[in-house]
């Protein structure tokens, strides 16, 4: 059974972030970096957002010694998804402009 | 008796170092050839479940990407973290409950007579290294019920360790805490059954690095089950019996002294019982490898009838 919780304020960042520019594919460390979280942080971020379809991944392939790599950005679903979390947000603080838990 | 067991473990762990020499002499002499971070995240990524696979070569190939020791290492150390709580867990989940239930009630039975009996600073000491102690055992068994064919076979070798343990030491709680055990049922508790165990544990995964896997797991809830059972004899009988002398006579040095007792018997066990399943363990994968498979005849295609002609 697929709980539908909100989203917690790290994945709310690393969502902003991959919608940022959401056709490029983006690295992992890069991503943790940017939203300065660790990678036992986000790739259990990472893993939901993908079981939830919000994610899609492709391999980059390795180059010389190096190995592939993994990349991700947001699906279609998931750019909707972050859109209608922007837009939640805006209604809320526009509701009660204190509460603005998303930035927390 | 006690004092002489202790060369047991000493015994037991020079013998893997002379094993592991025997197996690979340059690598033992050479160091690995592998970075710890990527050792780290190898061994990490052996725990995930066949629905993360992927997800483990994702963090293989970015830790592959990435340069520095401290970084490599601290990307590897968040990916293990990430490794040992992704779900699914499938089995394993109840095989980490039951060893959840029985740290708790550890560290429960034990904090709660700290706070009972009074006894003070020391006592907080030793709950604490119990605690410590009892963290590195949970953490260590969530890992070894997430390889495949390891939590029930080593659920149930704990489970055999407890019974034939109290079995031979006796049941009732004063048993427990005046043991008057003899020499023979010393060596079947921490001699024969932890190498019957490991032994067994490689018959039933066909594979000594099961087995090992298996009598470590093992050992680890046989003895925290020993520990819970000990602590509740030392609760229900609180002060009866004869005061030590060890305790200074006096219920409170009397109380400290039984958990006291019971700490070492923790720790002595899981380290003993591990350290014998895994010669048992081994020793029985040696036998495994001599035995030659049974020989099926394959099917015998036109080729290679038209092959034997020629």
């Amino acid at each position: 059974m697929q709980r539908n919780r909100p989203p917690s304020p790290q994945t709310i960042n690393v969502l902003r972030a991959l919608a940022a520019d959401p056709a490029r594919w983006r690295y992992g460390y890069d991503l943790a970096t940017e939203v300065h979280l660790k990678s036992g942080s986000l790739y259990p971020i990472l893993v939901r957002l993908a079981d939830r379809g919000l994610l899609e991944t492709s391999w980059e392939p390795g180059r010389g010694s190096r190995p592939p790599r993994h990349l991700y950005r947001l699906t279609l679903t998931g750019r909707e998804f972050v859109a209608a979390l922007t837009a939640a947000r805006v209604d809320r603080t526009t509701l009660n402009p204190h509460n603005r838990w998303s930035e927390a | 008796m006690l004092g002489g067991l202790f060369f047991v473990p000493m015994l037991g762990l020079l013998g893997i170092m002379i094993a592991l020499y025997r197996r690979n002499p340059r690598r033992f002499l050479d160091g690995p050839t592998e970075d710890a971070p990527l050792r780290l995240m190898r061994w990490a990524v052996g725990l995930l479940s066949p629905q993360r696979v992927e997800w483990g070569q994702a963090m293989l190939g970015e830790l592959g990407h990435l340069e520095g020791r401290i970084r490599r290492m601290r990307f590897a150390l968040g990916c293990v973290g990430a490794a040992l709580v992704l779900p699914p867990w499938g089995r394993a989940a109840a095989g980490v409950w039951a060893m959840i239930v029985l740290a708790a009630g550890a560290v429960g039975l034990y904090g709660g007579m700290a706070a009972r009996y009074r006894l003070g600073g020391g006592g907080w000491i030793a709950a604490a290294i119990l605690t410590v102690f009892v963290i590195g055992v949970l953490l260590g068994a969530s890992a070894l019920v997430r390889r495949p064919g390891v939590a029930i076979p080593g659920l149930l070798g704990g489970l055999f360790i407890t019974v034939t343990w109290l079995t031979l030491s006796g049941f009732t709680f004063l048993d427990q805490i005046l043991p008057n055990t003899v020499p023979w049922h010393r060596l079947v508790q921490v001699i024969v059954v932890p190498f019957v165990v490991g032994a067994a544990g490689t018959l039933w995964g066909r594979d000594p690095i099961v087995g090992k896997r298996i009598a470590r797991l093992a050992a680890m809830t046989g003895s925290l089950g020993l520990f819970v059972y000990t602590s509740i004899a030392v609760a229900a009988i609180g002060g009866g019996g004869p005061f030590d002398e060890d305790g200074g006579g006096t219920l409170r040095g009397t109380i400290s002294d039984r958990l006291g007792n019971n700490l070492i018997l923790l720790a002595f066990t899981t380290l003993v019982v591990a350290t014998i399943g895994w010669g048992g363990a081994a020793a029985a994968g040696r036998l495994l490898r001599r035995t030659p498979p049974p020989t099926v005849p394959g099917p015998i295609s036109p080729d290679s009838e038209t092959q034997q002609e020629a």
